[in-house]
């Protein structure tokens, strides 16, 4: 850090309050904002929080003069904050930023219209990313991690306000914002693990009058989309979360590609699921190579190959939580697997290509070198038969699979497997 | 009553090794005499003791006096009949009758005081043990609150102990309850309010307030704490920091006005008998001799005085000091006293003459006496006035007479205790009769017992002359108690206001000038205030109640709890139904009938209802049970110690007498600072110093503001605010290997937490044990508790969780087994050995069978690693998850017959859904039919097959058939003979039976029938 002088730290405070106070009289929400990105680390609040280190009374400058001590509230915790991030103290950066936080919003409260919204934005993002930092400098020193759970408290306490705002006026100016914080929201939920919590956030903006869903920002309906259609896929809802990634997908600016790969990561499974095979092009445009053996095996009918991939991204997918989701491919798998017998027995004898015995099918898979008896393959069947994955019936006495002579293997077409 | 009683007396108990010298003194002397009495059961020797104390009452010519004499005779007279149980009984409502207004009195002093300092100190006392109760309580008169409340909770327990001993010792069952409620109430109180008081006002400096409060005790429990609130008060440190002692006093004060002298006599006699009694009784040698030293004066008389006293307490209080532990002495002494005087007189009238009369007045005069006294009782003595509160309840009416004793005793007993703690006592009785009021009685009791109490009463009788209530007061106090006969609580309110006017009216001086006659009587406040005030007040029993459960609370929460539940339900069931009835009755009836027998009924109906609710309370702890149906929770508890307190308290006994003159009172100073730099804890609390005086009635306010709200919850919310967690981490000393569990509420108890090797014998026993589930959940639910008290986590703590989840796991208990395996989890990630993949398959199959929770599945499969994936229970766990996502029953089955460890178990939870799903997926693609042999070998109905045994398969298929029926499957014979299913028909048929075990609460293991036998 180069030297800086008690008069140019001086000049670069009282610079950034004038700065703030003018945002705020001329009600500039986006110049606002960029006043509070502070893990943006834009040059002008570099330099401002190498003033505060330097000019250690700035609280003296602020409340200087009316113009500035009646944002002292919100700026001196802030310069704190600042402050803190600049010296690499993100669990102190944090709690100040917080205050500073605290005291925006009960000064957003006041404004009657949603002019500050960029900011409140800003706020927004920055005490998730605050908060973090801040857990994991905890976890580093071996502290419990519980900032970015106060940021979750934080955040609905912001949502509130916005809701809120609509209610005495109807539809009020700032319930715009209340996605993005949503947003926010899910993203800590996410990474706290207390997908839970999403729910009471979604029912009052799926329900509540005041929040028209079209109304929102592009960019808030997509991560939305995106979230929600992330729990329809915990939920194993796939109808659901089809509709809900497609929305996301089809709505994604094409330029963010590592969205649109985050959102086909998911989409990719619940496709599959369905019935629908993506193609290759698509997987290698994305990156998404893991997915490549599992839509092979799937069209190949081949059980061993699906079951290596999954077995050689286990981890992979167990976190992305599409784990589950694949395994159940399984099942499509085997159908796969009666198909091709079924075709090829009808190459040979058309006439007895609707009896499949299970002896056959048991051959197959010891071809695939996967070893089941009887009785195991004989349940396979029942439960493809009972899924409606294959039409027929199997005859227990005679050991054989009994296909009906139309459309024995129907295909999915956008339906999910009978459960 | 009956409860709160006890409570009291385990808080005097406590108090009293708090208080160490003198009240310990006077505690072991009672506890001791108690003790003594019931096993000499020489009912005799009490009556006789009772005699002469009659013939002082009626010397002093209060006819209140004499009717409690009457109503107090008849019971020692019925008591010393009964002799064992009976005499407990009866000790203990003679005690009530005659001491009984002392005894309520005590517990109320000792709820007031103890509960707000001691709920603090208690954890701190607790860890301590008596000894540094002891010392907190002489050092900390004015944090004392809450310190006061710990050195109670502690004390109470070095206490529980002594009265355990004696408990046990002579009670265990029922009338040990009802001895408890009255006697132990009394008994305990007496000891533990002169503890109680003590700690707080002996702690502050006197040895003499000591004797004082040990003669007060003695006499009547009221007295007696209010001789100590008013020895306590001498110090100052007392007054201040024990508001509700001043209550207490003022109340006590009241009632010596008026019935002083008999009082005074009764409680000199009382002590002398008490003194005796202990000496005699007191099987503990240290007790006497201690005694002995620290009165010096008296020291020879006391033993002389013991050896007859320990004939008639012996034969007559044999009874009632096992019930009375602590109070015994006190109570053989009134009853000694008290009985005599009762016999003669009508208890009835007794009570109420005092109550109205005599209590308020008498009280004033007390307090004016005390105030005017050296020893600066009098500031506090207004305060104790306040305490009349008292005085409206049932308990009030012995409670007035306890307090004219305890005016009389109190000035005397600060001599008395100077003289010498035994001896003391009783000498300070007579002493404080005479010095207070120059009655006959008096001078019989000073003749009784020797001229060493006369002596010391002369250092206090002139200031207890001095102090006197007018009689219009008292007409005044006894008109606005009169309204309020039928409603305790309303009583106690009463009695608050009663004090605060009298201390008004004290501070103004215009105490003798006021138109006490005109002046008009004030309105109750709300009954809210009522209320708070009635539980402290109310009856002397539930006062003691409250007071112990907050000590308890305080002290330890495990003990504390159960106690404090007890305490608090009981009193106030009690309080409605049966503990004031049975006050009264017992007092009344006691007293005026002079029948044993009603005596003894009443006492067992109290126990009776004490028992009960404390069962239901605390159903885990039938020690303590028994050990509370004797009487004093904390006596049982600390049972084994029983011989430590009663020495101890000896010790403190002969302390409190030296603290009389100046230079013991120096060295006790320095002692306790002594221990205080020992302790590390609260420096600054020093109850002995009058320097206090000023912020202990601070503290005193504060506490008696406290506890007039809610005083356990602010007592235990205080404990935990200062509670240093590692000097709290427990070492038990429990020697038990069977414990019930009971969720704690308050600070541990050391002596009723078992140690890591007992607790491995524990384990071991579960383990053997024949026993059915809850039986053994319940044992290992304590010895999980004992574990996390004592922070013991290792390989032992492991052990146990594994122990019981395997046997959660068992019988299906799956909220136990939840417990245990997140337990199990944390345990495991601190690197404690265990049997890691066992339990993570448990937790897999768990997750997977029973949350069905997508999302903790996935959690938990990416937390495997490598090395557990090779395991065979976790590839177990994760082939039966893949075969349940798939719906492969035929895989599911394999894995449940192949299952390892108690992987079963979990799967048993799943194969009723399993087998129904299996049978609608084959209805519905078999066609025509499946051969039931065949579904019964694939859903593991036929275990046998394997081994071609034709049997088992039958049955297997029989079971199959049974299943398939009960689910409304269609079943027709083949040509050949063989039953199969219809799939088609089937189809549409198959449904879900209603569980036959479904209970309304959802879980079968809680089943009416299991669960009493839980808590048998």
């Amino acid at each position: 850090m180069a030297y800086l002088s008690m008069g140019e730290s001086h000049r670069r405070i009282t610079d950034y309050l004038n700065r703030f106070a003018d945002a705020i009289n001329y009600q500039d929400g986006d110049s606002l904002a960029r006043l509070f990105s502070v893990s943006s680390d834009s040059p002008s609040l570099l330099s401002l929080a190498d003033a505060l280190n330097v000019f250690q009374d700035a609280n003296r400058l602020i409340k200087q003069s009316e113009k500035f001590s009646q944002f002292g509230e919100v700026v001196a915790p802030f310069f704190r904050s600042l402050q803190c991030y600049r010296l690499g103290n993100l669990v102190d950066a944090y709690g100040a930023f917080e205050k500073a936080s605290n005291a925006f919003i009960q000064e957003f409260r006041n404004w009657e219209s949603g002019w500050a919204l960029e900011a409140l934005y800003v706020i927004a993002y920055e005490i998730r990313v605050l908060a973090e930092r801040a857990d994991r400098e905890l976890a580093s020193n071996g502290k419990s991690p519980e900032k970015l759970k106060g940021a979750g408290s934080f955040l609905m306490k912001v949502f509130g306000v916005l809701a809120g705002s609509c209610d005495l006026q109807g539809k009020g100016p700032k319930r715009v914002g209340a996605l993005y914080v949503t947003c926010q929201l899910f993203k800590i939920y996410f990474k706290l693990g207390t997908v839970n919590l999403c729910r009471s956030v979604i029912r009052s903006i799926e329900t509540a009058r005041i929040f028209d869903f079209e109304e929102f920002p592009i960019r808030d309906k997509v991560t939305y989309m995106y979230y929600t259609g992330r729990l329809e896929v915990l939920n194993e809802n796939f109808p659901a979360a089809d509709q809900k990634l497609s929305y996301a997908l089809t709505h994604c600016c094409l330029s963010k590609e590592a969205n649109i790969r985050m959102i086909l990561k998911y989409l990719i499974p619940v496709k599959l699921s369905i019935g629908i095979l993506p193609k290759k092009q698509l997987l290698e445009n994305y990156d998404l190579v893991e997915y490549n053996n599992i839509v092979e095996a799937l069209k190949r009918g081949d059980l061993r190959l699906l079951r290596s991939a999954l077995q050689e991204n286990e981890d992979q997918f167990l976190r992305s939580g599409v784990y589950l989701v694949l395994e159940k491919l399984e099942l499509q798998v085997y159908q796969r697997l009666l198909k091709k017998i079924y075709i090829i027995q009808k190459q040979k004898d058309p006439s007895k290509a609707h009896q499949v015995k299970l002896e056959v099918i048991v051959k197959a898979l010891k071809w695939l070198e996967i070893e089941m008896d009887l009785d195991e393959v004989e349940c396979i069947v029942a439960i493809l038969i009972y899924k409606n994955l294959m039409k027929g019936y199997f005859a227990h006495k005679s050991k054989v699979v009994v296909l009906s002579k139309q459309d024995p293997f129907p295909k999915l077409n956008g339906k999910p497997v009978a459960s | 009553m009956m409860m709160n009683q006890g409570a009291n007396a385990q808080a005097v108990a406590a108090a009293d090794p708090n208080s160490l010298e003198s009240r310990y003194a006077f505690d072991a002397n009672q506890g001791h005499a108690q003790s003594y009495l019931p096993s000499a059961s020489g009912s005799e020797a009490a009556s006789w003791t009772v005699h002469k104390v009659e013939g002082y009452p009626s010397q002093d010519g209060v006819p209140a006096n004499a009717n409690y004499q009457h109503g107090q005779q008849p019971e020692p007279h019925t008591k010393n009949v009964q002799d064992g149980s009976y005499v407990a009984p009866l000790s203990s409502s003679s005690t009530v009758g005659t001491a009984s207004a002392p005894q309520d009195y005590n517990s109320y002093t000792s709820y007031s005081n103890t509960t707000d300092p001691y709920s603090a100190y208690s954890g701190y006392y607790n860890g301590y043990q008596q000894l540094t109760n002891n010392q907190y309580s002489q050092q900390q008169p004015n944090p004392s609150y809450s310190q006061s409340v710990e050195a109670y909770q502690n004390t109470g327990a070095a206490y529980q102990p002594n009265s355990s001993f004696q408990n046990t010792g002579s009670y265990a069952g029922t009338a040990s309850y009802s001895t408890t409620y009255y006697n132990p109430g009394n008994y305990q109180t007496a000891g533990g309010y002169p503890s109680s008081g003590y700690n707080n006002q002996p702690t502050a400096s006197n040895s003499g307030s000591y004797a004082n409060y040990t003669s007060y005790q003695y006499p009547n429990y009221t007295s007696d704490t209010s001789s100590a609130y008013g020895s306590g008060s001498a110090p100052t440190t007392f007054q201040q920091q024990y508001k509700q002692w001043p209550e207490y006093y003022s109340q006590t004060e009241v009632t010596c006005a008026p019935g002083t002298e008999h009082l005074s006599a009764a409680g000199n006699s009382n002590h002398g008998s008490s003194l005796p009694s202990v000496s005699g009784g007191y099987p503990t040698p240290t007790n006497q001799p201690q005694p002995q030293p620290l009165p010096l004066p008296p020291p020879p008389p006391p033993p002389s005085l013991n050896p007859t006293w320990r004939p008639e307490t012996s034969s007559s209080v044999l009874p009632s000091m096992q019930p009375g532990g602590a109070a015994s002495g006190a109570h053989d002494n009134y009853w000694n006293q008290t009985a005599p005087s009762f016999q003669t007189h009508l208890a009835a009238p007794t009570q109420p003459l005092y109550q109205n009369s005599l209590d308020s007045k008498t009280s004033y005069e007390n307090f004016q006496e005390l105030k005017t006294a050296p020893q600066g009782q009098n500031s506090q003595y207004p305060v104790y006035q306040v305490s009349q509160n008292y005085q409206p309840t049932s308990p009030t009416v012995p409670s007035f007479d306890a307090r004219r004793v305890s005016k009389l005793q109190i000035p005397t007993n600060p001599r008395i205790a100077s003289n010498a703690a035994l001896g003391i006592a009783k000498t300070e009785k007579d002493g404080s009769a005479a010095n207070s009021l120059p009655r006959p009685a008096y001078v019989s009791v000073a003749v009784q017992k020797p001229k060493d109490k006369m002596s010391s009463n002369n250092a206090a009788d002139p200031m207890l002359k001095p102090t006197m209530y007018p009689k219009s007061l008292c007409g005044y106090v006894e008109r606005a108690f009169g309204r309020y006969k039928d409603d305790d609580k309303k009583r106690e309110a009463c009695e608050a206001f009663m004090k605060e006017i009298i201390t008004e009216a004290i501070a103004e001086g215009t105490l003798y000038t006021r138109d006490w006659d005109s002046m008009p009587l004030f309105t109750l406040p709300d009954s809210h205030s009522v209320n708070n005030e009635n539980i402290r007040s109310p009856t002397p029993a539930a006062i003691p109640n409250y007071k112990k459960s907050p000590i308890r609370r305080s002290k330890s929460r495990w003990e504390p709890l159960p106690e404090v539940k007890m305490l608090d339900k009981p009193v106030s069931a009690s309080n409605e139904t049966g503990k004031f009835g049975s006050w009264d009755k017992r007092t009344f009836n006691g007293y005026s009938a002079t029948k044993d027998n009603s005596l003894s009924s009443f006492r067992f109906s109290a126990s009776q209802q004490k028992t009960p609710s404390k069962s239901a309370q605390r159903p885990m702890k039938r020690q303590r049970i028994v050990n509370g149906a004797g009487l004093t929770n904390n006596d049982d508890d600390a049972s084994s110690d029983g011989d430590k307190d009663q020495s101890l308290t000896a010790y403190y006994s002969g302390a409190m007498a030296l603290a009389d003159n100046p230079e013991e009172k120096k060295r006790r100073e320095s002692r306790s600072k002594r221990f205080e730099r020992g302790q590390g804890h609260r420096p600054d609390i020093n109850y002995f110093k009058p320097k206090n005086a000023g912020p202990a009635n601070l503290y005193t306010k504060r506490a008696s503001a406290l506890m007039l709200s809610k005083s356990f919850d602010d007592s235990a919310n205080q404990a935990v605010e200062d509670i240093d967690w590692d000097a709290l981490t427990v070492k038990g000393t429990c020697q038990e290997i069977e414990k019930r569990f009971l969720r704690l509420t308050s600070a541990p108890d050391p002596s009723t937490v078992r140690p890591e090797d007992v607790l491995e014998k524990a384990l071991l026993m579960v383990q053997n044990s024949q026993k059915n589930y809850l039986y053994k959940c319940d044992q290992l639910k304590s010895i999980r508790q004992d574990l996390t008290v004592q922070r013991i986590r290792n390989q032992l703590t492991v052990k146990v969780y594994e122990t019981h989840a395997r046997l959660a796991m068992e019988v299906g208990d799956l909220a136990e087994f939840n417990q245990c395996q997140s337990q199990l989890q944390i345990l495991y990630s601190e690197g404690i050995e265990g049997c890691l993949m066992e339990f993570a398959a448990y937790n897999l199959l768990c997750v997977i069978l029973h949350s069905n929770n997508k999302r903790d599945l996935l959690t938990s499969m990416s937390r495997l690693t490598q090395e557990a994936k090779e395991d065979g229970a976790v590839k177990h766990a994760l082939a039966v998850r893949a075969a349940v996502t798939s719906g492969n029953y035929v895989a599911f089955f394999k894995l449940y017959k192949s299952a390892p460890n108690l992987n079963t178990c979990l799967m048993d939870l799943y194969v009723k859904k399993m087998r129904y799903q299996a049978a609608v997926c084959m209805s519905k693609s078999y066609r025509p039919t499946v051969p039931i042999s065949y579904i019964s070998q694939i859903l593991g109905f036929s275990n046998a097959t394997a081994e071609g045994n034709g049997e088992k398969v039958l049955t297997g298929l029989d079971e199959c058939l049974e299943w398939l029926k009960a689910h409304g499957a269609s079943l027709i014979t083949d040509n050949t003979g063989e039953m199969q299913l219809d799939a088609k028909a089937s189809s549409s048929t198959l449904f879900m039976p209603e569980p036959e075990d479904a209970v309304a609460h959802g879980d079968s293991s809680l089943a009416v029938n299991d669960f009493l036998a839980r808590t048998s």
